[in-house]
């Protein structure tokens, strides 16, 4: 049955095939751009897909009204130009001329107005319907202008629109497609097929309104395993890869063959105290465990060093100096103090929840933090979670304290009003309220001076710092990682792939 | 061999087949639904408190999960008893075509490691068993204890490092091709996961045979045929063989049964899209729909090969007839 | 486990213990998890160079030296002392995923093949359900809605391994149960819980025995899959495939990281299969003419 001579025939074979793959660089002369990352979207409809890895994909076949540059300031998109009346309660937004849906209809004001619809109707089930409360009616004047009027003063509306979450959809499809399905958005890159965890194909788009994309198309690949997209890249079978885990990308650093892109993140590592609970609704307590650890050996141990330490506010234009900060110095005897003066010199134990591997620092920062509050009789259980049991956990405030990497907003009140609003949606996760931190906000709202704002935030900044419900650690690094030959790629603070349409090929 | 009783004994083990089925798909649908947290929280994460309730009922009415347990499992095994295994939220598809997408890879990833295992544990195997206790069959075992021991995930990540860092080669990984597309480039990407999946299956196949072997030639009738001075090839070809691959079929049936339902590890490793990564997914994804046409499918290929593997031994061995079992 | 072989009845025979030295695969295979034994006793009582989770933030990632003879890990940890505990963790994971699937597909699988007819049945329907469903969606979920953990670990492992127990341990049953001793216990008025464990257990032993050893490595590297995906022992508790999973990031880096793991578990898993093969050689009478 097996003679010695098959079995040499299939060895020689093996070999053959083994030796066959070097031709592995299979698109060499192709003007397609292959990328790699290690998860895939969970959907493609814009306005309830929230996942980092959905809007990775969504950002490049769907557009917002505005959006933001590297340095994160709103810039034009769909929008040519907007102003708001003096009072705040009045936004108008005047449109690009001669865009065009992938299906070739054009874009007018009446698509705004539906999507704005389709995102405050609850049955849809969007998310960021929350950012847009304030929307009490719009109008479209003519067919390249929509006024929002506002229940109340509301500038951070504005960023709130950069969202991937708020892409402009046609009303064709809103009224007789099926948005699950059809992605037809006025985006870059117009999408072929999407095959789930396995590969996704995007076209150029040659209508598209702005100056490029330069590439043909995008070949999306999901390669689940980042040590496995590191070997592709070292092997050339891929040109550009998004990679999450700092330990995999700094291995890229001194490589000379691959280009490895830092943008400094505006998402944040934090340890979330639940001050809901005993003993944590203790200041001393809370202000204990700030002062107790040393946030740069949590990113020196779980990231390599690979970021800043950081305060609560990430955008750079709202970023204050770390020593103003309470207790940013680690300061044991301090922390002794304070856990004696709230009666709890003997510790205690503090149950910290972790998802097993969003972020894949989280572990080795819950390991780290144990042992630093080791030092003043705090024994942390570390319980880590798959990360959907995690989410509900975290979502029903079932937990005394969590490892969180929680995203960045461009805008300081889109991105804390959820937690640190008493109305907001995630207060109770937050754990915390108190009325100077809802009247700073409401301040910073209404607020359209920006240094009059900076000040308002320094000031909500530092006083949350001081009452500690939350201990913020540092900011990591948005990696991407592209073969020399890929140009032009601007990376993002917050991990945007926006500007793949500007990416150049030259082999 | 006789038909008529082949025929009900096919039957019979056809029909037993639906309580088993049955049993799989109620503790599956039990299972995934034990799992906290839901389809909404897969999908929307932290984002999902930023819903409100109402919003909440609007999601879980789409993806069906408004109804009570008990009617979600009735009317969903009425629909699997007409072909219809529902309908996979995840993947905008029906269960059944996901699965019959990804089941290509799993098969094929299987039967590659199979022939590698076959090709080199057996000859091995035969080899250790004939010059028994000699420095080949030391050789032999060792390679076998070595196979057997070494996890997957770290051959696998050895061989992906090795190949990409000191040779700049590896398959393109990640845009899976099927066999009828493109046969060489389908091979490419398979054979490194195959050997890393087909090196422990070698090594059992090895150990079988040689064990199978040994037994096989101590017995009388082997003894027999060499004092008639029969020739030693003549003898292990013609008389051994064939008895001794009877425990490597019921081993293979065995490996066949688990690697069908997908190699998570080693699919995760070099980006294949199977079974296994697509069960994986579900599960996290609390695609509920997917996961239980998954265990139905694979449940159903396992019962299948068993079965085959019950016919492969009369076609082997003569001595064993339908008629015997029950 | 050699406390465990020592004490199988062997009337007419050399000691277990004797035999299985005298037999090549046997005493090498003991000698390795004997070795791995008295680590894994030194790792649960922690009898380690450095405390297994104290951190030494200077000494991040440090080479094997005289300080720390198997190098430091990402958070200054002394690989050396977490191998220990980790073969206290491997081996606890392995142990008691066997124990409970052994005794408990042992107990179904003779309990069904004694008594047959509609509890063999029943029995056995529901083993095939088990034995039918994909194992590792099995294991999957198991973790899934219990959390991951050694506990969890243990419980996913061994709901797959009960079902093999059951067949494994059934068919002796069978046989042994239609042999004229156990006839003759039965006309004697012994009571059947009696007469199973008295006189059908002993007999269906040798094949267990075998099968436990063989189980052992299995669950040793199962636990090193589920750790891979990080469904396993959870850190900073060390297991061997903890550690292996850990250092997959680092491995470049800092290779000592993956060596000394992946060693380990190799030896570990090795020592539980010629231990394996060397009871099988001694216990299973088929194949003792051919030594």
């Amino acid at each position: 049955m097996f003679t010695r001579k098959s079995v040499r025939t299939l060895l020689i074979l093996l070999v053959i095939l083994a030796l066959g793959s070097i031709a592995g660089h299979a698109q060499d002369n192709s003007n397609v751009l292959v990328m790699a990352r290690a998860a895939d979207a969970t959907g493609l409809d814009p306005h309830t897909q929230t996942a980092f890895a959905s809007l990775r994909l969504l950002e490049l076949i769907y557009e917002p009204l505005v959006t933001l540059d590297a340095q994160l300031n709103v810039v034009p998109a769909l929008a040519e130009s907007w102003e708001f009346s003096d009072d705040a309660q009045t936004l108008t937004v005047h449109l690009r001329q001669g865009v065009k849906f992938h299906d070739g209809s054009d874009l007018a004001s009446a698509d705004v107005v539906a999507t704005f619809e389709r995102i405050l109707n609850e049955e849809t089930g969007a998310a960021t319907r929350a950012n847009f409360l304030s929307i009490e009616s719009m109008d479209a004047p003519d067919d390249s202008t929509v006024v929002f009027n506002l229940s109340q003063a509301d500038v951070p509306i504005l960023t709130a629109m950069t969202d991937v979450n708020a892409s402009i959809m046609s009303s064709d499809v809103i009224a007789n497609g099926d948005p699950t399905t059809d992605a037809i958005g006025t985006g870059p890159f117009m999408l072929e097929s999407w095959q789930p965890e396995e590969q996704t194909i995007l076209n150029a788009n040659p209508d598209w309104w702005g100056d490029g994309p330069f590439v043909d198309g995008i070949d999306i690949r999901i390669i689940p395993d980042e040590s496995s997209i590191l070997a592709a890249l070292r092997a050339g079978t891929i040109d550009f890869a998004l990679l999450n885990d700092p330990l995999v990308a700094t291995l890229l650093a001194d490589d000379s063959t691959v280009v490895l892109n830092r943008a400094p993140a505006i998402a944040y590592h934090v340890l979330q105290l639940n001050a809901a609970r005993e003993p944590l609704d203790k200041l001393e307590v809370r202000q204990a465990i700030s002062c107790a650890i040393d946030r740069q050996e949590v990113l020196d141990t779980a990231s390599l060093g690979e970021g800043q330490v950081t305060g609560p506010l990430t955008i750079p234009a709202y970023q204050l100096p770390l020593d103003g900060y309470f207790c940013y110095q680690k300061d044991l005897e301090k922390a002794r103090e304070l856990m004696a003066a709230a009666g709890m010199s003997d510790g205690f134990t503090l149950s910290v929840i972790a998802a097993t591997a969003e972020p894949p620092t989280a572990l080795s920062e819950a390991q780290n933090i144990q042992a630093q509050l080791a030092e003043i009789n705090i024994a942390v259980e570390i319980e880590s979670l798959e990360l959907s049991v995690y989410v509900d956990r975290w979502l029903a405030a079932d937990f005394d304290a969590a490892i969180a990497l929680n995203g960045g907003r461009a805008d300081p009140y889109t991105m804390y009003a959820r937690y640190w609003t008493s109305t907001g949606n995630l207060n109770t996760v937050a754990g915390y309220r108190d009325d100077t931190l809802d009247s700073l906000m409401a301040a910073g709202r209404a607020e359209s001076d920006p240094a009059a704002r900076f000040e308002t935030f320094a000031d909500f900044q530092r006083h949350l710092v001081e009452m500690a419900p939350w201990i913020w650690l540092y900011t990591g690094y948005e990696y991407t990682a592209q073969q020399p030959y890929v140009v032009d790629f601007i990376p993002m603070p917050n991990d945007s792939l926006y500007y793949l349409n500007q990416v150049r090929l030259e082999r | 061999m006789r038909y008529p009783s082949m025929w009900r004994y096919l039957t019979q083990r056809l029909i037993a087949f639906v309580p088993t089925l049955i049993g799989v798909s109620l503790l599956v649908f039990v299972a995934i639904r034990l799992v906290p947290g839901d389809t909404i929280i897969a999908m929307l994460g932290t984002e999902a408190g930023m819903l409100t309730e109402s919003q909440r009922t609007a999601l879980l009415e789409y993806f069906g999960l408004d109804k009570p347990a008990p009617e979600q499992y009735v009317t969903w095994l009425g629909n699997v008893a007409q072909g219809d295994l529902g309908y996979s939220v995840r993947h905008g598809a029906p269960v059944l075509s996901v699965i019959i997408q990804r089941f290509p890879v799993t098969l094929e990833l299987a039967i590659l490691a199979m022939i590698i295992a076959l090709a080199i544990g057996v000859p091995i195997g035969l080899l250790s068993a004939i010059r028994h206790n000699s420095l080949i069959d030391l050789a032999g075992r060792l390679f076998a204890l070595i196979g057997l021991a070494m996890p997957n995930f770290l051959l696998g990540t050895l061989i992906i490092y090795g190949l990409s860092v000191y040779f700049g080669i590896l398959p393109n990984s990640g845009d899976y091709v099927e066999f009828t597309e493109a046969p060489l480039r389908n091979l490419q990407q398979l054979i490194f996961p195959a050997i890393t999946l087909g090196f422990a299956f070698s090594a059992s196949v090895m150990r079988t045979t040689r064990s199978a072997m040994l037994e096989v030639l101590g017995e009388d009738y082997v003894r027999t045929a060499r004092s008639k001075g029969l020739r030693e090839r003549t003898v292990i070809m013609r008389h051994t063989l064939r008895n001794a691959l009877i425990p490597v079929v019921t081993l293979i049936g065995v490996e066949m049964g688990y690697l069908l339902g997908g190699a998570v590890v080693v699919e995760e490793i070099f980006a294949l899209p199977g079974i296994g990564r697509l069960a994986l997914n579900a599960i996290s994804q609390r695609d509920y729909a997917l996961v239980q046409g998954i265990a139905l499918f694979v449940a159903l290929n396992f019962l299948l090969i068993n079965l085959l593997v019950d016919l492969l031994y009369a076609a082997i061995d003569s001595r064993i007839s339908y008629a015997g079992q029950n | 486990m050699p406390a465990k072989i020592e004490s199988i009845p062997a009337r007419h025979e050399p000691p277990l213990l004797r035999r299985l030295l005298a037999n090549r695969s046997g005493a090498v295979g003991l000698i390795i998890v004997v070795l791995f034994v008295v680590m894994a006793i030194c790792g649960m009582f922690g009898l380690t160079p450095y405390p297994s989770v104290e951190q030494h933030p200077r000494d991040r990632l440090g080479a094997p030296s005289e300080q720390y003879l198997m190098g430091t890990d990402l958070f200054g940890r002394d690989v050396a002392s977490r191998l220990i505990e980790g073969a206290g963790n491997s081996l606890r994971v392995a142990v008691l995923a066997v124990v409970l699937s052994g005794t408990l597909g042992t107990l179904i699988g003779m309990t069904s093949g004694y008594i047959g007819g509609m509890v063999d049945n029943i029995l056995m329907r529901a083993m095939d359900v088990f034995f039918a469903f994909p194992a590792i969606l099995l294991a999957l979920l198991v973790v899934a809605i219990l959390g991951p953990g050694v506990n969890t670990t243990v419980l996913a492992i061994a709901v797959v391994y009960t079902p093999i127990f059951a067949r494994v341990a059934r068919g002796p049953v069978l046989s042994v149960k239609a042999m004229d001793y156990i006839l003759a216990a039965r006309c004697l008025g012994l009571r059947g819980v009696r007469i199973l464990f008295l006189h059908v257990l002993p007999n269906t032993l040798a094949p267990l025995i075998v099968q436990i050893s063989l189980a052992l490595s299995w669950a040793l590297l199962t636990e090193a899959g589920l750790s891979f995906l990080g469904l396993g022992t959870q850190p900073p508790q060390a297991s061997w495939g903890v550690m292996l999973s850990e250092s997959r990031g680092i491995a470049e880096m800092a290779p000592w990281l993956m060596f000394f793991p992946g060693l380990a578990i190799m030896l570990g898993v090795l020592g539980f299969n010629l231990l394996g093969d060397g009871l099988r050689d001694v216990l299973d009478p088929r194949l003792r003419g051919i030594r």
